[in-house]
């Protein structure tokens, strides 16, 4: 999410260089356009692949019966990071894991970059 | 009664009615989430065209970590598949990915349809007919298609 804010930045600022040499209609136009195509992208990578549900909330096991309380997310339940920048929720992933040591999206060998949430 | 496997087979079902793939559908069986009924139509321009192939998926509370037991139940002639109806397809054995659902497993099963694998073969007189006589192969396929409207 953070990343994203900063990416909006550095192309509002580059639109602003852009403003001096250019009309002003035109830069509001070019704006918009890429300000979409960051978000639908943002959103695509914030679901768990393995268990299709938004990482930021509890995964699909944590979800379940028995475990309601506290909003049904665990402690931890947290998204876990790989070096190759897939994310997932660490209880899927580790269910993985016990069989197969590699990403499930990119088939790179699995080593965990951060976890937090 | 509600269980991760079950849970994840909820939106399959949903992505499978919301988006779904052309020339494949599946639905699970009325009283049972973890076997589904599935049927494959065969790809254009490939011997398989206007076949309804029927198909079940059998899942264990151990899914999406792993693959279900997919079977043919319309009679195939097809080198990877088997005489019991059973499929040879890496990603529903050593390649399975977690990340897999439903509607994918079901487009690769067609993709299947129109690329035989002739290298592992599950039906080695299906898979040397497709290399030596791709005529008579065709024939055997299209009493298949043919098969297929009656069952
Ligand atoms: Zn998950
Ligand atoms: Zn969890
Ligand atoms: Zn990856």
């Amino acid at each position: 999410m953070a990343a994203s804010g900063a990416t909006n930045d550095e192309m509002m600022d580059i639109g602003g260089a852009e403003l001096d040499n250019n009309k002003n209609e035109k830069m509001f136009t070019l704006k918009k356009w890429n300000a979409v195509a960051m978000w639908s992208w943002d959103v695509e990578c914030d679901t768990c692949a393995i268990c299709r549900v938004q990482v930021m909330d509890a995964c699909l096991r944590c979800q379940g019966d028995g475990n309601r309380q506290a909003g049904g997310k665990q402690p931890e339940c947290v998204v876990v990071w790989g070096e190759c920048n897939h994310s997932f929720h660490h209880c899927c992933m580790s269910q993985w894991t016990q069989q197969n040591k590699r990403c499930p999206l990119c088939q790179k060998e699995w080593s965990i970059q951060r976890m937090g949430k | 009664m509600s269980t991760p496997a079950r849970r994840r087979l909820m939106r399959d079902f949903k992505k499978l009615q919301e988006d779904p793939p052309s020339g494949v559908s599946g639905a699970p069986t009325d009283n049972n989430i973890m076997l589904w009924h599935a049927i494959i139509f065969g790809p254009h321009d490939t011997p398989f065209e206007d076949g309804t192939f029927k198909l079940t998926i059998e899942f264990s509370e151990e899914y999406p970590n792993k693959p279900p037991t997919v079977r043919f139940l319309s009679k195939m002639f097809h080198p990877n598949v088997y005489a019991d109806g059973g499929i040879c397809l890496d990603i529903l054995q050593n390649r399975w990915s977690p990340t897999y659902d439903v509607s994918a497993i079901l487009t690769s099963i067609q993709s299947l349809l129109s690329d035989p694998n002739p290298n592992s073969p599950a039906n080695s007189m299906a898979a040397q007919l497709y290399k030596e006589n791709r005529r008579e192969y065709e024939k055997r396929v299209k009493a298949c298609v043919e098969q297929s409207w009656a069952d």
